[in-house]
């Protein structure tokens, strides 16, 4: 039961703003429903001689909760949104330089890393950093009925059977990011991602709407 | 001559067997390492294994504790996985805290134990709101070559499989605790999963999916953490990662599916035979 | 070295109160001798026959397993096993001293001692070494410093890390074995072998290669003035020297004179096995090189025969 069109699709609203941060390279303000998330990019820059990569460049992510206290699920959203970025940037293109990408959680009403992602891939495109392609985030649960939920709500979450999150790239729609939580079925996941990829083309049609108002201002 | 090029230019060294469609290791694509399991190993746990695949090494051990429950769950025990990537097991890691990589690893391993539901913490739970178990299982790794996740969740599921629980007493009134360790009974365990690694190497004109990487290999298909990780229980997925590195099309993505399923059946028997030997023993 | 299950009861009887902590040590030290008297210990030491619990006579050291090429990430590596203490060790290519400003004309070593979190009955490790982890390594480093070349290498530094999976005691000797099995595997250019071996004394019995059980006592003061105390000596076989020498108790010195004199018989009854695998690794180097060896000769052969044919066919183009 794979949705025929793109209107099919209930995505949470998308607001973004560019150059929300003066004084950085690069930044954007996303909210995707009701969770809000900041991110800037600084770089390339000079790095220490330790961290210096001869081939391509040094991503650094710092995800600053709420709380503000640092642990041990920060480290692992970091590690998701580094080894993605990572991907689309073109790292190659800076040897030896750093890149670091800062990312502020305001209102987290679930969907907070999907988010994190997305918001961090815009703040890339406005830092103007060289990229292979852009990545979207797409997160969708399995509710106790076993039916698929796309961009679920906190409570969705919460008592859903499982959850998926999947990232794609913008060229050929491949997997770049992907990790599950819970148990489900092969057809389950087969369905969840197919479901997932074609949701993807909305986040990437908002990306190219955000550029398109913003370069109308040059 | 062949180690030298290896080391004054890894990328291409590596690039050249890949076209010529063999691995570094004389390995098909496809194909994984052998996996060896060696029960209780280690006297002063209370259960362990040792697991070798192919060259990596990871040694788990048990060890049991009384505590409370925590107040807001007074009907389960708890069981805690702890992985340590030693500086000793490879030259990548250096001496203190746990690394950025070892914390994800950890994750990793946790998520996948708690996520295929093999472990009903209900089990643990001895007395309502008084007494449960809690099961440390550490697990270390002596020799980091690549894959070291499948070799985790080996390690730690045989040594969950192989672990007797001691017999306890409870007097309500007194609130003292007799511990009888003569009389042991086994932990209950649903399925098990087994996890199974890809590296995804990034060739032109298509990626490949390299199954049971090396940690060479895994250096040249985007460094380590960006491996795609599939886990198995009794017929269901109960994780699926992968976090950058190359990009999965969706044929290799089935493919790899179909593939970790029947590695896993073949672990999975690997396992079932340690036990069973052990205890013939 | 401090005795671990000393600190370990010392832990247990401070934080008694805690009933955690108490419902712990009633499971895990049944059969254990924290209840027990100086003299009922001492008796449970021995069999009916005289002989030690695990059936050794009194000069008689365990079995030795051990090999090298452990580790295939490390440059040199090492096991060894002696009944239930297991140590693996690995050593790693000399690197730059990172964060030093002086030249420093002699190389270093680097040693870590590390217990796995269920190697011993009691007791959980956080990330942080404690005490005895420090009092081990620097106690390693001792003992290898003199075996090693170190001026070979300036400002440079070879880290050895060793992982003990199983401590029933002799630990130290075993970690010093180890490490030098190891720098020897990995081709480390040292002076000599480097074997250890340890001894515990509780008045007039000396227990060679003692178990965790046998350290602890003779670590433990009893209440007439006797001789006791563990001594762990490592020693170079080949120059007949004494590379570390390490006593803890108190001994008298005619004692500590005997104990020296078959401390060394014990740490040359070692050497032919340690002298043994690194023969046998050289020599399947050796057969290695020669089949690359032929291998690549057959290869250029080959390749000579393909230029002949291309340098003849471009003859016959330009004709």
């Amino acid at each position: 039961m794979v949705p025929e069109r793109l209107q099919d699709f209930k995505l949470k609203p998308l607001k973004c703003e560019l150059n929300f941060l003066s004084k950085s390279d690069g930044s954007a303000i996303l909210s995707q429903g009701d969770t809000v998330v900041l991110a800037s990019v600084n770089g390339p820059l000079d790095i220490k001689t330790t961290s210096q990569n001869i081939e391509k460049a040094t991503l650094e992510v710092l995800f600053c909760s709420k709380e503000g206290k640092p642990s041990v699920a920060d480290r692992f959203k970091e590690n998701v949104i580094r080894n993605t970025c990572e991907t689309a940037i073109l790292g190659c293109l800076y040897p030896r330089t750093g890149i670091t990408l800062t990312i502020q959680e305001l209102e987290n009403y679930g969907g907070l890393l999907t988010c994190a992602v997305n918001c961090a891939c815009l703040a890339l495109i406005n830092s103007g950093v060289g990229m292979r392609h852009v990545v979207a985030a797409v997160s969708c649960a399995v509710n106790e009925v076993g039916d698929l939920v796309l961009e679920p709500t906190q409570q969705e979450a919460e008592s859903a059977r499982a959850l998926l999150y999947f990232v794609f790239d913008s060229r050929d729609k491949n997997l770049v990011t992907g990790f599950t939580e819970g148990t489900f079925s092969e057809d389950t996941y087969e369905e969840a991602l197919v479901r997932c990829r074609l949701a993807s083309d909305f986040v990437f049609q908002f990306y190219r709407d955000v550029v398109k108002k913003y370069s109308n201002v040059i | 001559m062949a180690e030298i090029f290896k080391h004054i230019y890894p990328s291409k060294y590596f690039n050249d067997y890949i076209s010529r469609n063999v691995r570094p290791d004389g390995r098909k694509f496809d194909e994984h390492r052998d996996v060896k399991v060696n029960i209780n190993a280690i006297t002063s746990a209370d259960a362990s294994a040792a697991v070798k695949c192919g060259n990596s090494t990871v040694v788990c051990g048990i060890k049991l504790e009384l505590a409370k429950p925590k107040a807001e769950e007074p009907d389960t025990g708890f069981l805690i996985s702890n992985v340590e990537l030693l500086p000793l097991c490879s030259s990548k890691f250096r001496p203190g805290p746990p690394s950025d990589h070892a914390q994800v690893i950890n994750n990793i391993v946790s998520d996948i134990v708690m996520n295929s539901k093999c472990i009903d913490l209900k089990d643990l739970c001895l007395v309502h709101d008084k007494l449960a178990w809690v099961v440390y299982c550490d697990l270390v790794c002596l020799d980091y070559d690549g894959s070291i996740v499948d070799a985790c969740i080996v390690a730690i599921m045989t040594s969950l499989k192989t672990l007797l629980l001691p017999s306890v007493s409870f007097d309500a009134e007194t609130e003292e605790v007799k511990v009888d360790t003569s009389a042991r009974l086994p932990l209950k365990i649903h399925g098990l999963p087994v996890a199974t690694s890809f590296g995804i190497y990034e060739h032109i004109p298509r990626n490949i999916v390299l199954a049971d990487p090396s940690a060479y290999e895994e250096e040249m298909c985007g460094g380590v953490g960006a491996n795609l990780i599939v886990c198995w229980n009794k017929g269901l997925f109960c994780g699926i990662q992968k976090f950058g590195g190359s990009n999965l099309s969706t044929e290799d993505e089935k493919r790899t599916l179909v593939l970790a399923k029947e590695i896993s059946k073949l672990v999975e028997g690997v396992i079932e035979t340690c036990i069973k030997n052990d205890k013939v023993k | 070295m401090e005795g671990r299950p000393r600190a370990l009861l010392e832990r247990g009887l401070c934080s008694a109160v805690d009933a955690q902590w108490l419902m712990m040590m009633m499971m895990m030290m049944e059969g254990r001798d924290c209840l027990k008297s100086y003299d009922e210990v001492y008796s449970g030491l021995f069999d009916e026959k005289g002989h030690r619990k695990d059936g050794r006579e009194m000069k008689e050291a365990r079995a030795m397993y051990a090999r090298g090429n452990f580790v295939s990430q490390a440059k040199g590596s090492s096991y060894i096993e002696m009944n239930k203490t297991k140590v693996v060790c690995s050593v790693f290519a000399p690197r730059e001293i990172s964060h030093q400003n002086e030249f420093s004309t002699v190389g270093q070593l680097f040693c870590e001692v590390k217990f796995a979190p269920f190697s011993c009955h009691l007791q959980r490790q956080p990330h942080v070494p404690d005490a005895e982890e420090k009092a081990l390594s620097v106690a390693l480093r001792k003992a290898l410093e003199p075996t090693v070349c170190c001026h070979l290498f300036a400002n440079f530094q070879i880290d050895i890390f060793v992982y003990i999976l199983e401590n029933d005691g002799a630990c130290l000797a075993a970690a010093i074995t180890a490490a030098g099995l190891a720098l020897a595997n990995g081709a480390v250019p040292m002076y000599d072998i480097i074997t250890a071996s340890s001894i515990a004394i509780i008045g007039d019995k000396m227990f060679i290669d003692p178990t965790e059980r046998e350290e602890h006592l003779a670590l433990s003061s009893p209440e007439t003035k006797q001789n006791h105390g563990v001594i762990t000596m490592s020693r170079m076989h080949g120059l007949k020297q004494i590379a570390d020498f390490r006593q803890i108790g108190s001994l008298d010195v005619d004692c500590i004179l005997k104990a020296t004199d078959i401390l060394e018989e014990e740490c040359n009854k070692i050497v032919p096995k340690i002298q043994m695998i690194l023969v046998r690794y050289i020599n399947n180097g050796i057969i290695q090189q020669k089949k690359l060896a032929e291998a690549a000769k057959e290869r250029e052969a080959a390749l000579k025969i393909k230029m002949k044919e291309w340098s003849s066919s471009i003859i016959k183009i330009s004709d």
